[in-house]
């Protein structure tokens, strides 16, 4: 699938800045040209791409929404892309496109090449939300023997596969416990072995770990980056923890404040384990005086 | 009649104690009724003993049995109908706004009319029939049964429909997997108290206008002043609703919501 992969990143993000220049109080200290021409590599097939995607909501009083604008950027095969951004900025919003729950005002996103509005392969998605949403009524096992329900695979495939998965993430020996007997990160562990469970191509990630605490978060993104290395899928894991993005993310995708549009991109080439490396360190004390300048109340 | 399945199940002093104090309450009772009759000529109030020779004259000639089981045919009838017509009714009121707000005053007002009024329109176009009872136990059942599935797809999560659509379910297995499990405890908790009070009501209409069954053995021996035979049926009654409850319902509630925290503990 022929994308517009031949575009350079510093091009199409360049003009943004300047046209976002005067929303954005101190210019960003980040010198994102040189990991971006790197990136742009023209024969990378891309999991995932957004083109020009604009997007706006009605509120109840009618008035309109402007959520996106214009936000154009890549998921390369194999990647983990963070998207960064306060909360507002629209970052779920671009997940639930990429999922095909929504379709953009304007612009498109491709899935695997294929327009998401079109004939998309869904299966080959995972989604991890906010919540585990785990259904209380069944034990770990048939919550993760769910996501496989939809096909038409038999129910004892959908048990050793489910079985299988619940191992990758450590709860093999919890398949008949039922949400509210598991702690928060087992309930974790079984959400994330829900979306693994029909081997995505790409998992799209919706800050799934923000509600764990900080043990429990780390042990999580070990968890996922070992399972990456495993299997290779694309992930897209959308968080509005600087720390959480750099360590887990190859490539992260900045946007500003509502509007979302693209602010910086850079990728992050350090090697794993990243957590508490002064080189991670740092690059997450630059990033942190960039949204300084950028945004007062986005929560670090 | 509740009160007994409502007690914490697992607590650590167990359900010896429990048993203890209601055979002690139990005796208790039974003793009050002896010596208050001891006072009282048969008629107003029989002695326990004479009650329990009537209640075992009854199960030795059949009518106790047949007449239990004449009623709960009836209560089951007219509870099984009230589920066929609520469940669909409950879940289209529901999930149509419109549609709900229309008919909504129609449940209170159904709620506030009597079981005997029931009964004599059921009389007026039924007769002295078996569908007398039937139809009031539908008519009492039913906007209970209706109430509670409509709260309980007023109840379902969001969440758990947006999972279903990123995991490209079909409308049909949404209903049943996402739906349908979300509604069953509200379903549940409805079925039940509609069948405790269509058992009640079924008395009430078999009074009034049925030729079997226990509400007319009580009428019946209340006419004849047989008051032996109406506390007979009294307590014949009753033991039927506590089996039911403690052997059946009980059971399948826990069994059905096993995946529940239990919050009473």
């Amino acid at each position: 699938m022929a994308l517009a992969n031949g575009t350079d990143f510093a091009l199409l993000n360049g003009p943004q800045l300047v046209e976002n220049g005067p929303r954005l109080t101190p210019a960003p200290t980040i010198d994102a040209a040189a990991p971006l021409a790197r990136h742009a590599a023209p024969d990378h097939r891309q999991a995932l791409a957004f083109r020009h995607v604009s997007k706006h909501f009605f509120r109840d009083d009618g008035s309109s929404l402007e959520v996106l604008r214009d936000v154009s950027f890549d998921v390369p095969a194999g990647s983990v892309v963070s998207i960064l951004g306060p909360s507002g900025s629209g970052k779920s919003t671009l997940l639930n496109m990429a999922a095909g729950l929504l379709a953009p005002d304007q612009g498109k996103v491709l899935v695997l090449g294929h327009e998401t509005t079109g004939a998309v392969d869904w299966s080959r998605l995972g989604y991890m939300f906010q919540d585990d949403r785990l259904l209380p009524w069944r034990q770990a096992l048939g919550n993760v023997a769910l996501a496989l329900e939809a096909g038409s695979v038999s129910r004892q495939e959908r048990r050793e596969r489910a079985q299988a998965q619940l191992a990758v993430v450590g709860l093999g020996d919890f398949g008949s416990a039922y949400p509210h007997q598991l702690s928060g990160g087992m309930r974790s562990r079984v959400a994330l072995a829900r979306s693994l469970v029909t081997e995505p191509d790409i998992l799209l990630m919706d800050e799934p770990f923000s509600r764990l605490d900080a043990q429990t978060r780390t042990s999580m993104h070990n968890e996922l980056l070992r399972i990456h290395r495993e299997r290779g899928m694309s992930i897209v894991f959308v968080t509005h923890d600087v720390e959480e993005a750099v360590i887990l993310a190859d490539h992260i995708v900045m946007l500003s404040p509502r509007p979302g549009r693209v602010h910086t991109e850079i990728d992050v080439t350090l090697p794993h384990p990243r957590l508490g490396t002064p080189d991670a360190q740092a690059l997450v004390a630059e990033l942190r005086a960039a949204i300084a300048g950028m945004s007062a109340d986005w929560v670090i | 009649m509740r009160a007994p399945t409502d007690k914490p199940i697992k607590t650590g002093t167990g359900s010896a104690t429990i048993a203890f104090r209601r055979t002690a309450l139990l005796i208790l009772l039974i003793a009050v009724w002896w010596a208050a009759s001891l006072a009282t000529p048969v008629y107003v109030l029989p002695s326990p003993a004479r009650v329990m020779n009537r209640l075992i004259m009854l199960a030795q000639n059949g009518d106790l049995f047949t007449n239990l089981f004449t009623t709960l045919w009836r209560v089951l009838a007219g509870f099984a109908l009230a589920v066929l017509i609520g469940v669909p009714g409950g879940i289209l009121l529901g999930s149509n706004r419109a549609l709900g707000t229309f008919f909504e005053p129609v449940l209170p007002v159904m709620n506030t009319v009597s079981s005997a009024i029931w009964a004599i329109f059921a009389i007026i176009w039924f007769g002295l029939s078996p569908l007398t009872p039937i139809f009031v136990v539908l008519m009492t059942a039913l906007p209970l049964i209706i109430t509670n599935v409509w709260q309980g797809t007023q109840a379902v999560n969001a969440d758990f429909v947006e999972l279903a659509q990123t995991l490209r379910f079909s409308r049909l297995k949404t209903l049943l997997k996402i739906y349908v499990p979300s509604i069953l405890p509200y379903f549940f908790s409805g079925a039940r108290l509609a069948f405790g009070f269509g058992w009640r009501v079924s008395l009430v209409a078999e009074t009034l206008g049925a030729s079997s069954g226990v509400g007319y053995r009580l009428r019946q021996a209340s006419d004849l002043i047989q008051t032996d035979q109406v506390f007979a049926w009294t307590i014949a009654q009753i033991a039927m609703m506590v089996v039911i409850e403690i052997g059946l319902l009980a059971p399948l509630e826990r069994h059905l919501f096993r995946w529940r925290r239990d919050v009473r503990t």
